[in-house]
């Protein structure tokens, strides 16, 4: 199993990898600082060696003659006992004396005539430093080039290297020690109002939905207010709640007591035939409130955040004939004119039919009880839509808006919920459909058109 | 590479100058005890000769009965030659032409020796744990009894050039020394003696002038002072000369007081050698204290262990002569010596000097 992902060890890794690396180079460039100026120090031995020897250098009996110092060899053997060689090389490269004959270097002479090169060889399985001075010798006639070549082993200059590093890895190690100390602090410090934060929402009473008041720095900060946002729009949520639950329960309570009015008022009476009238007036309510439940019901599952109905594949064209075959005698007996409208074709989009059924029947049926003659259903292919047109009085354009909250109402209606356009809101937004309210033709009337989404191919 | 072989034919020639023993090949093989578990063969290779070896070699072997030992005498020339020839054949390589073991070493021919003697041996007496010098060898003068009769006591350097300047008439012909041209042991106290002090060239020049007598061994000058030929022998070698000065009483031997060369012996295990583990045990008892023991007790050598004293030990002829003794210095400096156009620039130098006074005019009586 995976570790739990860590702030904390997050960044203390992304922390600590760059510490560590740059340890790395520094010990790596220490190493070479300590070998350079190790290198740099023993060279001398080979420069004080190769010039006493060059000192000694004379023209005598036609060629190159050397009384080689045997303090020039000494002084190339520190307490570390290196193997020492040396040889003299005449100007054209033939070795005149040494114990070894040391190789040339390739490098040429800068301009001054007296040339000192140093390099690192491998002779003869053994590892070396060499010096080689180009010098002449100036005579009254002629000068004549030679060339000194001196040469030691290492293992005074390692030992100097290695000194040199042991003092800067300690410093070094210190060092990073201290980083990796510092780090750790600054890192726990660092992450401490995150905890006082966690604490904070800990501690709190879980009914309560006040904002949170705790001083954090500022990226924190950014997150407290994200969480005050959220705090304050489950306010009014909540709110807007209690107040559908305070319209819901007047809605209810209004026809439950006229029911009871009426029930009281018929049974002080002893002809049937009041009865009767109460019976139907009863049952008129009764029906209604019936309806009323039902819409509730539905409203409270449309606007359950947690409800995501599945979507099935289906044909609007059929659903909207179905529609009207099933509110046509109903409509008829009315008086009332129910057309359909649109392509014989099918148009496929995804949905839940008893949902689409629902909104379209609370359509038909507010434009039957706002006093519409015609109503037409109409469907259209591109983009896929359902519309619901009627001869009506319509809704002003400034409270198209209002009339999609619940408990909304036309003035002077008796006979509706107030809940049939927020429910048609509500199936649209369950269906990531649009909802447009729009003047019918001619100015007068209302279309309700429901604008799904264009099928993915 | 015609440059090296020149070199190596003018080591060969430089070599020849070097033998201190004369004779060729000496052998002594000590076979390992049968009932002493598996035989181990140990090859030694060394200029030294066999009446001072043996009580050494024979103590070894009393100590490690299942070495069978091979010791093989040779001359400082053909003990080289040889390893050059075959670096494999050895185990040990002795050898008092401390120059060219020097270099040998130097060269990266010899292993190190890794062991508790090893790791105590005197810092100046060993070189990177590879190169031992074991014995220590005083560069002595022999004065016969005629001469301390008629000069007195001869006790320094300076005694001998203020004599040899004072009476150039009566020791002329009388004085012996080695040629440095033709004896390497001779030509490598010359060079340490000129490095010393410049008084060096004036006692060549009195030698000169003195008409010294020029020897090429160490037997050699031995043979006419005992003969009484020569009454003074200058710059011979302390562990040759004892047992014959025991032998003669005129003959008596002198370290110097103001200085003393001392030469030594130097052993290496060389890199290939066949047998190492003998080899080590062998080396480790040559600088061990038992076989420092052994030198100091039985041969003239000189011991060179700091624990040791008494007769024999370097340690007996520091408290006698202190600062005075001049041990060659076991450096890169010995690589001088081999030079080639150091040699031809030192022999010039001393046979200008040598001959000084006698191409002058004499001084007007």
């Amino acid at each position: 199993m995976k570790p739990a992902d860590s702030l904390y060890r997050r960044l203390l890794t992304w922390l600590l990898v760059p510490v560590l690396i740059l340890g790395g180079l520094m010990v790596a460039q220490a190493w070479l600082e300590a070998r350079r100026t190790a290198d740099r120090a023993f060279d001398r031995l080979l420069e004080a060696a190769s010039l006493a020897i060059a000192e000694q250098v004379q023209w005598q009996d036609e060629r190159l003659w050397l009384d080689l110092p045997p303090a020039a060899l000494e002084m190339l053997a520190t307490d570390a006992e290196e193997r020492v060689f040396y040889s003299l090389v005449d100007r054209k490269g033939r070795f005149i004396t040494g114990n070894a004959e040391l190789p040339d270097d390739p490098r040429s002479n800068r301009e001054s005539d007296d040339t000192l090169l140093f390099r690192n060889l491998e002779w003869q399985g053994l590892t070396l430093r060499q010096g080689i001075r180009r010098s002449q010798l100036e005579d009254w006639r002629q000068s004549e080039p030679f060339e000194v070549r001196v040469a030691h082993s290492r293992e005074g200059r390692n030992a100097l290297a290695h000194e040199l590093l042991r003092g800067n890895l300690a410093y070094i190690l210190a060092m990073a020690a201290l980083a990796v100390v510092v780090l750790l602090l600054a890192i726990r410090a660092a992450l401490t109002p995150l905890t006082r934060l966690r604490r904070a929402i800990r501690t709190r009473d879980p009914r309560t939905l006040a904002p949170l008041d705790l001083t954090l720095p500022r990226e924190l900060a950014e997150l407290r207010e994200t969480l005050n946002d959220l705090l304050a729009r489950m306010r009014r949520v909540r709110a807007n709640q209690e107040r559908f639950i305070g319209d819901a329960s007047h809605q209810l309570r209004t026809p439950l007591a006229g029911l009871s009015a009426h029930a009281e008022l018929a049974l002080r009476h002893d002809d049937p035939r009041r009865w009767r009238e109460a019976l139907v007036t009863m049952q008129a309510t009764s029906a209604r409130t019936a309806r009323l439940a039902m819409q509730l019901l539905s409203l409270t599952r449309l606007d359950n955040p947690e409800y995501t109905p599945e979507l099935s594949e289906l044909d609007l064209a059929a659903m909207a004939r179905q529609a009207v075959r099933d509110h046509w005698a109903h409509c008829h007996r009315d008086g009332i004119d129910l057309g359909l409208e649109g392509d014989s074709g099918p148009i496929p989009v995804h949905g839940v039919t008893w949902q689409l059924d629902e909104a379209l029947g609370n359509l038909i049926d507010n434009a039957r009880r706002y006093g519409a003659r015609h109503v037409t259903v109409r469907t259209r292919a591109q983009p896929p839509t359902l519309e619901v047109e009627d001869d009506g009085p319509g809704i002003p354009e400034s409270r198209r808006l209002l009339v999609l909250r619940p408990f909304h109402r036309g003035q002077h209606d008796s006979e509706g919920s107030g809940l049939g356009l927020a429910i048609v809101d509500g199936i649209a937004r369950t269906h990531g459909a649009r909802l447009r309210l729009t003047d019918g033709q001619g100015g007068h009337g209302l279309i309700v058109s429901l604008i799904f989404p264009r099928e993915a191919p | 590479m015609t440059a090296t072989a020149l070199r190596h034919l003018t080591s060969a020639l430089l070599l020849t100058w070097w033998s201190l023993t004369a004779s060729g090949e000496e052998t002594l093989h000590l076979p390992a005890e049968p009932d002493a578990g598996q035989a181990r063969p140990l090859v030694i290779h060394a200029a030294l000769d066999l009446p001072q070896a043996r009580p050494l070699l024979e103590d070894f072997h009393r100590r490690h009965p299942h070495v069978e030992l091979t010791y093989r005498n040779l001359t400082t020339l053909e003990l080289h030659q040889r390893f050059l020839d075959a670096p494999d054949a050895a185990d040990v390589i002795l050898s008092s032409a401390m120059p060219w073991q020097y270099r040998l070493a130097n060269d990266g021919h010899a292993q190190p020796l890794d062991s508790r003697a090893a790791r105590t041996w005197p810092g100046w007496a060993r070189w990177r744990y590879e190169l031992f010098a074991f014995t220590f060898e005083p560069i002595v003068m022999v004065v016969h009894r005629d001469f301390r009769e008629r000069f007195g006591e001869l006790e320094s350097h300076g005694d001998l050039l203020e004599l040899l300047a004072d009476h150039p008439r009566e020791l002329a012909g009388r004085v012996i020394t080695y040629d440095p041209e033709r004896s390497g042991a001779g030509y490598t106290y010359a060079i340490e003696e000129s490095r010393l002090s410049p008084r060096y060239w004036d006692l060549v020049a009195a030698l000169g002038q003195a008409r010294t007598a020029l020897a090429d061994t160490t037997g050699e000058m031995l043979d006419g002072l005992e003969s009484g030929r020569y009454l003074v022998g200058y710059n011979l070698l302390g562990s040759y000369v004892r047992d014959e000065v025991a032998d003669h009483p005129d003959l008596s031997i002198v370290m110097p007081e103001d200085y003393t060369l001392v030469t030594q012996r130097l052993a290496f295990i060389p890199r290939q050698a066949p047998h190492p583990e003998t080899a080590q045990r062998f080396l480790d008892y040559l600088i061990g204290e038992t076989g420092q023991r052994t030198i100091a007790e039985r041969t003239q050598l000189g011991a060179l262990h700091p624990a040791l004293d008494g007769p024999g030990t370097a340690t007996a002829l520091r408290e006698r002569l202190g600062d005075a003794l001049r041990p060659i210095a076991l450096g890169p400096g010995l690589l001088a010596t081999l030079d080639e156009l150091k040699r031809e620039a030192l022999l010039s130098r001393w046979t200008r000097e040598y001959r000084r006074w006698s191409r002058r005019p004499e001084p007007h009586p």
